[in-house]
């Protein structure tokens, strides 16, 4: 176990930011900690890094109780944080050196790793670049190359393709593959569902500071009754036509609204197919087609009755 | 790893314009103004000259020794001599004083006369020396003839004797002192900056160091030396730039001038460090209450109005020894005026003891291990 978490309890005042929080991390995984913006994840890793104090619960990293002068554990820890964390007075090289130089002592394995993370982040072209010349993506990715470029064992990252562009967001996204592939242990959070689904071995979900599902994102989602649902561009139809799709396999509920019909199922396979043969068997004229699987805002619609970006 | 950390510090810094700007290109330009400002004050100063002065040669004059001898005393050549005297008949000290040859014209009588043609500083200055030597001529027949077993010493010495280097006392270069001091307490604004970049709750980067498996003591020694390191270069560099291009001196203690200079920016980046640690708020707080308090020191030190410092020594000593821009212009002034350092090294020391109570609170903010808010 690289990473242990039971109990914790952190409190701003009377606000509890962390309610008997609990996480367990393995090695090789790529585990995300998902949750909307102030539902405590950002406090559960300042946590774990020893940065803040807390009220209550024990934590353990490689084996050992997480404290400030925890150097051991620390040497094998990366952190990518949301706020970017380079010096605007130092060149992209000079910052990432700067930070690798705080783990690596020898100066020729230094420069090696320095060369490495650059190459990794695709920043080769930029190493002489002060950090206010580069875009926002170019940013991100030497905050990233900061937090790995001493080949951390454990690595967390904390929201960081917050404001990217999808070219640098998929750059990254990629790269944490990567890394991972490598034999890096990885903790990720974000507030994007779709980063945390395309991306992790196993997500956690968070609200309000305390774990309320975890597993895949297979498992999760079979958490929730809601199955595929599929909509479709009707010009007219007729409400015994909506009864008699009601009575289709698998559909939970069915309803009909500005010339779209929706159909909810419930399970099952092949749905679009068979509703597409009903619309056909029954000369009813229809437009576009949509269909949507089950995502994990609906995982946790179902289970916080709020959306996950409320 | 502490050269490392150092040497990164070191570019950090350097390459902070605006920061350089206030804690060096600021004092130049502000020394060169003082230049300007107070430069010809100080050749007006040095350029004293002894008061032209006609005595009429009469027989009073002839029969008062006692004022004769007063009057050569005066009128000794050499670097404090306060008369230029001619003593003639009344006809030609009147033809000199009308041609303007002479300041004031004297006749010696039982009530001694000074004949002026216009009103001027050193007119009032010959009427205050003519009226100080009646007065006391007249209290010492007075106590003659009414206790004449009375002994009559004069006041001879109305200062306290100390010791001088050689060099005129100057009010004008405690503006130049007050100035050098200044720029060693702004080496406080690198002590600030560092320790926004030394605490998880103050940046970013405060947090990524407070996470890396180094040791804080070394972050915060290597980036303090850092800060120490250029403090010292801006001041040497002003002291050398007023020195040579406004003839500023500093005494001859070469080794004692860098000691004040590396003591006194010691100080001062000690002072930023406290005020970054222990002032709670966002960096902009920070900021306002260092520049407040340097602003007052500065004040306090004479740099606004050169006299502000003695008149705090003297009716505020604790405030004057509190206060480490006053200490360290006191330091250069004693350099400069006195011949003993035992004035230099009580204020070196005083210096030194604040620097280390001002590391040692920094020091036990630094050291929390956790925050209790990010």
């Amino acid at each position: 176990m690289l990473v242990r978490v039971e109990n914790l309890v952190k409190r701003y005042g009377d606000l509890v930011a962390l309610d008997h929080f609990n996480l367990e991390v393995q090695e090789g995984e790529i585990v995300g900690l998902l949750g909307p913006n102030g539902s405590g994840k950002t406090t559960a890793i300042n946590c774990i890094l020893a940065l803040l104090k807390y009220d209550k619960g024990t934590i353990d990293v490689f084996g050992h109780p997480m404290k400030p002068d925890a150097y051991e554990s620390k040497q094998n820890i990366g952190i990518v944080m949301q706020n970017v964390a380079v010096f605007r007075e130092l060149t992209v090289y000079e910052n990432i050196d700067y930070f690798c130089g705080l783990y690596v002592e020898d100066a020729k394995k230094r420069k090696e790793y320095v060369a490495e993370a650059i190459d990794f982040v695709g920043l080769g072209d930029f190493q002489t670049f002060f950090p206010h010349k580069l875009s926002g993506g170019l940013l991100r990715r030497l905050n990233i190359a900061c937090g790995i470029a001493h080949k951390p064992k454990l690595l967390i990252l904390d929201e960081p393709t917050v404001a990217v562009d999808p070219q640098s967001r998929n750059k990254i996204l990629e790269g944490i593959r990567e890394l991972n592939r490598q034999g890096t242990t990885i903790i990720y959070t974000s507030h994007y569902m779709e980063e945390v689904e395309q991306l992790c071995t196993r997500i956690v979900i968070i609200d309000q500071g305390r774990t309320i599902a975890e597993g895949t994102t297979t498992e999760l989602k079979s958490m929730i009754n809601g199955g595929e649902t599929i909509s479709v561009e009707i010009y007219l139809l007729e409400s015994e036509r909506l009864a008699e799709i009601r009575q289709l396999p698998h559909v939970n509920r069915a309803h009909y609204a500005d010339h779209l019909l929706t159909v909810h199922y419930d399970g099952g396979e092949h749905n679009l197919l068979g509703l597409l043969d009903y619309l056909k068997s029954h000369e009813i004229a229809f437009n576009k087609v949509f269909s949507e699987q089950p995502t994990l805002n609906d995982v946790f619609l179902e289970i916080t009755g709020k959306q996950l970006r409320d | 790893m502490f050269w490392h950390v150092f040497k990164y510090r070191l570019k950090c810094l350097l390459r902070d314009r605006i920061t350089l700007f206030w804690t060096l290109i600021f004092p130049l330009v502000l020394g060169t103004l003082f230049h300007f400002t107070f430069g010809h004050l100080t050749s007006d100063a040095e350029g004293f000259e002894a008061i032209k002065t006609a005595v009429i040669d009469d027989e009073s004059y002839r029969g008062n020794t006692p004022f004769q001898e007063v009057l050569q005393a005066l009128a000794e050549p050499g670097r404090d001599q306060f008369l230029d005297l001619v003593i003639v008949p009344a006809e030609e000290a009147e033809r000199l004083l009308d041609e303007g040859s002479v300041v004031g014209v004297i006749r010696v009588g039982e009530d001694m006369e000074l004949m002026v043609r216009r009103r001027g500083i050193r007119q009032s200055i010959l009427k205050s020396f003519l009226d100080t030597y009646s007065q006391t001529m007249n209290t010492a027949q007075a106590i003659a003839v009414e206790n004449p077993a009375a002994s009559f010493e004069p006041r001879l010495s109305f200062t306290e004797e100390i010791s001088f280097s050689g060099a005129k006392p100057d009010t004008n270069l405690g503006y130049f002192y007050a100035l050098i001091a200044m720029t060693c307490v702004y080496g406080s604004y690198w002590g600030i900056r560092n320790t926004m970049h030394l605490q998880a709750d103050q940046s970013p980067q405060g947090a990524r160091r407070s996470i890396a498996p180094t040791r804080k003591t070394r972050i915060v020694l290597s980036d303090t030396l850092a800060a120490l390191v250029i403090t010292l270069g801006e001041v040497s560099l002003l002291l050398t730039y007023v020195h040579f291009a406004f003839g500023i001196s500093f005494g001859d203690q070469l080794g004692l001038i860098l000691l004040t200079s590396l003591v006194g920016s010691a100080s001062g980046v000690a002072l930023g460090n406290v005020v970054g640690t222990s002032v709670r708020g966002d960096e902009n707080l920070k900021y306002v209450v260092l520049l407040i308090a340097n602003l007052t020191l500065s004040f306090l030190a004479g740099l606004m109005w050169a006299p502000m410092k003695d008149m705090v020594s003297q009716r505020f000593p604790l405030l004057g020894y509190l206060n480490p821009a006053a200490l360290i212009a006191d330091c250069f002034y004693s350099l400069h005026i006195y011949s003993t350092l035992q004035r230099f090294w009580i204020n070196i020391g005083v210096l030194c003891l604040i620097t280390v109570v001002l590391s040692l609170v920094s020091a036990i903010h630094l050291r929390r291990e956790r925050y209790a808010s990010l």
